[in-house]
């Protein structure tokens, strides 16, 4: 598969992939595919960025996304009509290259042709199809295709005589006579009256189920995609649209329009689809208004109204604490709005061209981000205030359960039992934490990340879809997405990161070194707002309500059940022990947890370095002080009337026992025995933003 | 109430043809009203002593002969101006066919090819604007005869919009019927019957309509200057002998004849060209 170059971090990780296991269960990928269309003047519209979706026999699909998303490209990338830019589609292990009549497409319109009567325009395709089939044979399927629709009574007429209800079940027909092995629908019942609508979906359904026939829609209708659906497929606004969310739909099958509806998940289901579209609606409009939100001075800050983003995590905590609860207000920040974002590439994106001031990063975001991994210009971060720290577990499959897998060694020796299958792992980001801690614990097991197994960028929130269709055997990710696995008897947690590195930090606060200098008040401001917050969500008192506030529509939309394990009940790991206590699983702030510390930053330098996903920076002390903005976070403290202290200078030590002195980082790369070519190089960053 | 129902009744029973006439008065008189209005301005303006035009009164007294006998024929050119223009239809009924058949085919062929189309295309913008008489001493040239060369003026003339709105025709094919083409994987060969041309059907009828007027103002034309029977050259005949009436009710002729051509392709659209499409 060609690849464009990909300025995401992640396509290192792409261009390094293995075969994909070919599993009975994939029947079409729709591998990394971009579409870019090149302008009459000159210039280059990207409509698709990196769509990657992977779709079982029998299974219907909805794509659902505002006008404009790039839906119907997609669509038409499948049924061969267009081609992608990089990346392609292989449906049953062959390359889509041309449209055909397997990959029967019912369009928006009907694409009826006018001069032929129902029965011709059914028979043109079912003749041009089944050549080899005597005329008697064709003559009783298109009868038989008739008859499905119930369009007896108008098989004699032309496509003008008939509502727009019968051309789309002529349409329908006429797709479903040639039996494709796909059958792609394009907004099928977006023209039609709302009793029409409903009686054809009902009897799509019907024929879908009868035929077990795949299906991939495009629509804009919530309900629709909801009835039809086993999953949906939420597709950002365009340009660079790309996949934000997959929502798997648990509604069994026989469905009823008017029964849906009283299933328990159906309105969290509806919820979490409106709020994603609102979300995208709202960025539209964003970038329509103006490229940069209008500042607005209050307070003696240079700005009060803040746009921040977070990935609904547990850990997301502290900023959705600080909205409800009042320390933002509190600390002069009167208009904070938080965005729920739909994976950390958009993280970083959105604050690198200033769509949000600032947003909850993964540890390893501002220093990659600052080194330019993934071969990007470098953009200098600053971060100055650790917001969580632990709160992983790496889940692996029910499958590797049964397999008798239980520990690191267990895997080991897993693999090397049949070495030809390979075993993919998602985790979140390539800068993550997860990423470099479970490429730790793999290589202290003795297995190479990149040889031994497939480690493949999934958004935390897609994790448990993608282990419940096979597509990966585990994954590393916060939770609530482990519970969630644990909970729906998916997979366990073969180690949780108390057992690989207790108090490691998870996510912090990320701005721009230029957004920090050009703030400085409001940057204050947020960081002491933010530090107050941790220490209300450390208390557990207050854990109850927290687990309120997260479990919102606007957060996390989730049953509070999942959100709880490991942040106020005991963790199950889901092996078939007692649920353990694990205090220290979702720490905010005790033990120092806030401390911006360079040392635990240097360590992921050289993880990043280690992977081959960033240089190793020669002038590292520099851009470890400009990253980790400890004077900002020693003010803040101060003004809450905390401990302005440094986390004590032990030197960092992972569960294998090996000691990382950050007097001598070169020393410890060095020793690592499975690592990739390290390259050290000067990160010249720009002089220093005013 | 009672009065309501009693005109009602008397509505009802009003014979059909005054019901007719009342509800399309307007379209029936108001065209009876004007071409009265007409004769009558020209009556007065060429009844003076010599006029210069004849009056519509002597138009008719002085062509009766030509009226009643329509189908006389004393040989040569001498013959009854249904004979004359028969004859020019047979013309018109040659040359149009051939730019017709030329025209769809090569408009067809030239509107699924891109490449082919951005050539031709400034070739064909100059050649329509000509002026149908100017091809007439090229023609008369190449084919050093005066029949095949009104012909080709005919079909020289009226082969233009036929090609450029088939060519169009093609071009609009709604890409949601290529694209059922595609998936369906139809043949070259039935791409073009089953889809192309009755796709491209309605553009191919505005060109014949259009073709088939100019093709009728071709002939006359032409006829004036290669002679023979037919009624530009009877048109031509009477000028030269000073008939004025004769020249005046061959032209109610031409006029009739041309509007009768344009609405029996309308009519033949109307029956071919599918109610959706229009």
């Amino acid at each position: 598969m060609p690849h464009a170059p990909c300025p995401m971090p992640h396509a290192r990780l792409a261009i390094t992939h293995y075969p994909l296991p070919i599993t009975m269960s994939v029947f079409v990928e729709v591998d990394h595919v971009d579409r870019v269309f090149n302008l009459a003047n000159g210039g280059k519209y990207i409509a698709l960025k990196d769509i990657e979706l992977r779709i079982r026999q029998g299974e219907f699909i909805s794509l659902i996304g505002h006008s404009g998303c790039g839906k119907s490209t997609l669509l038409n990338i499948i049924a061969g009509l267009d081609r992608a830019s990089s990346g392609g589609v292989i449906l049953e292990g062959r390359e889509v290259k041309d449209p055909g009549p397997d990959r029967m497409v019912v369009f928006q319109n009907y694409s009826l042709l006018p001069w032929l009567t129902v029965r011709e325009n059914i028979s043109l395709a079912v003749d041009e199809v089944y050549q080899k089939k005597s005329a008697a044979e064709r003559k009783a399927i298109i009868e038989h295709h008739i008859d499905i629709v119930g369009l007896r009574h108008a098989a004699a007429k032309r496509p003008g005589q008939l509502s727009g209800g019968m051309k789309q079940r002529v349409a329908i027909a006429r797709a479903l006579a040639l039996r494709p092995k796909l059958l792609l629908l394009d907004e099928p019942f977006g023209a039609l009256d709302a009793l029409t609508r409903g009686s054809l979906q009902e009897q799509l359904m019907k024929i879908c189920n009868e035929n077990n026939v795949t299906c991939v829609m495009v629509t804009h209708d919530v309900d629709e995609a909801l009835l039809l659906s086993d999953r949906i497929v939420m597709l950002t606004n365009g340009p660079e649209a790309q996949i934000g969310q997959i929502l798997e739909v648990p509604i069994p099958r026989p469905r009823k329009r008017l029964e849906v509806v009283n299933h328990p998940d159906y309105y969290s289901l509806r919820n979490e689809m409106i709020y994603f579209l609102n979300q995208q609606k709202l960025a539209k409009k964003r970038k329509t208004q103006a490229q940069a939100p209008a500042v607005v001075s209050r307070n003696g800050l240079e700005k009060v109204n803040l746009d921040i983003g977070f990935i609904p995590l547990t850990d997301a905590a502290p900023l959705i604490v600080a909205k409800e609860k009042g320390f933002f207000a509190n600390h002069g920040l009167e208009e904070v709005t938080l965005f729920r974002e739909p994976s950390w590439k958009e993280i970083a994106k959105g604050v690198g061209t200033g769509r949000l001031d600032a947003a909850q990063m993964l540890a390893g975001m501002p220093i990659a981000l600052t080194l330019g991994a993934g071969d990007k210009r470098p953009l200098p971060m600053v971060s100055a205030i650790t917001l969580s720290r632990n709160g992983n577990a790496i889940t692996f499959s029910k499958k590797l359960f049964n397999g008798g897998v239980r520990t690191l060694e267990d895997f080991k020796a897993f693999i090397s039992a049949d070495p030809d299958k390979v075993h993919t792992l998602g985790m979140v980001h390539p800068t993550s934490i997860h990423n470099l801690m479970l490429r730790y614990w793999l290589a202290a097991g003795g297995i190479d990340p990149d040889r031994d197994v497939h480690l493949t960028v999934i958004p935390p929130a897609q994790m448990v879809s993608n282990l419940k269709a096979g597509n990966i055997d585990g994954y590393c990710a916060g939770d609530p997405w482990n519970t969630r696995a644990i909970k729906e008897d998916l997979g366990f947690a073969i180690a949780t990161d108390l057992d690989i590195w207790s108090g490691h930090p998870e996510k912090v606060l990320g701005v721009t070194e230029e957004w920090a200098n050009k703030y400085p008040k409001t940057h204050q401001a947020l960081v002491t707002a933010l530090l107050e917050a941790c220490e209300y969500c450390d208390d557990r008192r207050n854990r109850e309500e927290i687990v309120e506030l997260l479990s919102l529509p606007d957060y996390l939309n989730m049953n509070p059940e999942y959100i709880r394990p490991g942040f106020i009940d005991s963790y199950n790991r889901g092996i078939g022990e007692e649920p353990e206590e694990m205090y220290s699983y979702n720490q905010f702030y005790v033990n120092k947890t806030n401390y911006p510390d360079k040392n635990e930053h240097l360590w992921i330098m050289t993880q990043l370095a280690r992977w081959g996903l960033a240089p190793f920076p020669k002038n590292w002390v520099d851009i470890l002080t400009r990253v980790c903005r400890s004077d900002v976070f020693g003010a803040a403290a101060r003004d809450l009337g905390f401990l302005d202290t440094a986390r004590e200078a032990t030197s960092i030590r992972l569960f294998d026992g090996i000691v990382f002195n950050p007097d001598e980082p070169m020393q410890y790369l060095n020793s690592l025995a499975i690592k990739r070519q390290i390259r050290i190089e000067e990160i010249f960053l720009d002089s220093l933003a005013a | 109430m009672t009065t309501a129902k009693l005109n009602r009744r008397s509505n009802a029973g009003e014979n059909p043809l005054a019901k007719i006439i009342k509800q399309n008065g307007k379209k029936i008189l108001a065209p009876i009203v004007a071409i009265a209005l007409f004769l009558l301005i020209w009556q007065l303006a060429c009844s003076g002593p010599k006029p210069n035009l004849p009056s519509p009164l002597t138009t008719v007294q002085e062509t009766w002969e030509l009226i009643v006998n329509p189908f006389f024929d004393n040989g040569g050119t001498d013959k009854g101006l249904a004979l004359q223009i028969g004859a020019s239809l047979g013309r018109v009924a040659v040359g149009f066919t051939l730019s017709a058949v030329v025209g769809i085919v090569l408009g067809i062929l030239i509107g699924t090819n891109e490449l082919l189309f951005i050539a031709v295309d400034p070739l064909f913008q100059v050649l329509r604007t000509v002026p149908p008489l100017a091809w007439l001493p090229i023609s008369l040239a190449a084919f050093r005869d005066s029949e095949p060369s009104a012909i080709f003026v005919i079909f020289i003339t009226s082969i233009w919009p036929i090609l450029i709105n088939t060519i169009v025709g093609v071009q609009q094919i709604p890409q949601d019927y290529r694209n059922v083409a595609r998936v369906l994987r139809l043949s070259g060969w039935k791409y073009f019957y089953k889809i192309v041309f009755p796709a491209s059907v309605p553009y191919i009828f505005t060109g014949l309509r259009i073709g088939i007027g100019l093709s009728w103002l071709a002939i006359v034309a032409a006829e004036m200057l290669v002679g023979g029977v037919g009624i530009g050259f009877f048109i031509w005949d009477a000028w030269n002998s000073t008939r004025l009436s004769e020249i005046i009710i061959a032209l109610v002729y031409v006029g009739v004849v041309g509007l009768m051509l344009d609405r029996l392709v309308a009519f033949i659209a109307s029956k071919v060209v599918p109610a959706d499409q229009k």
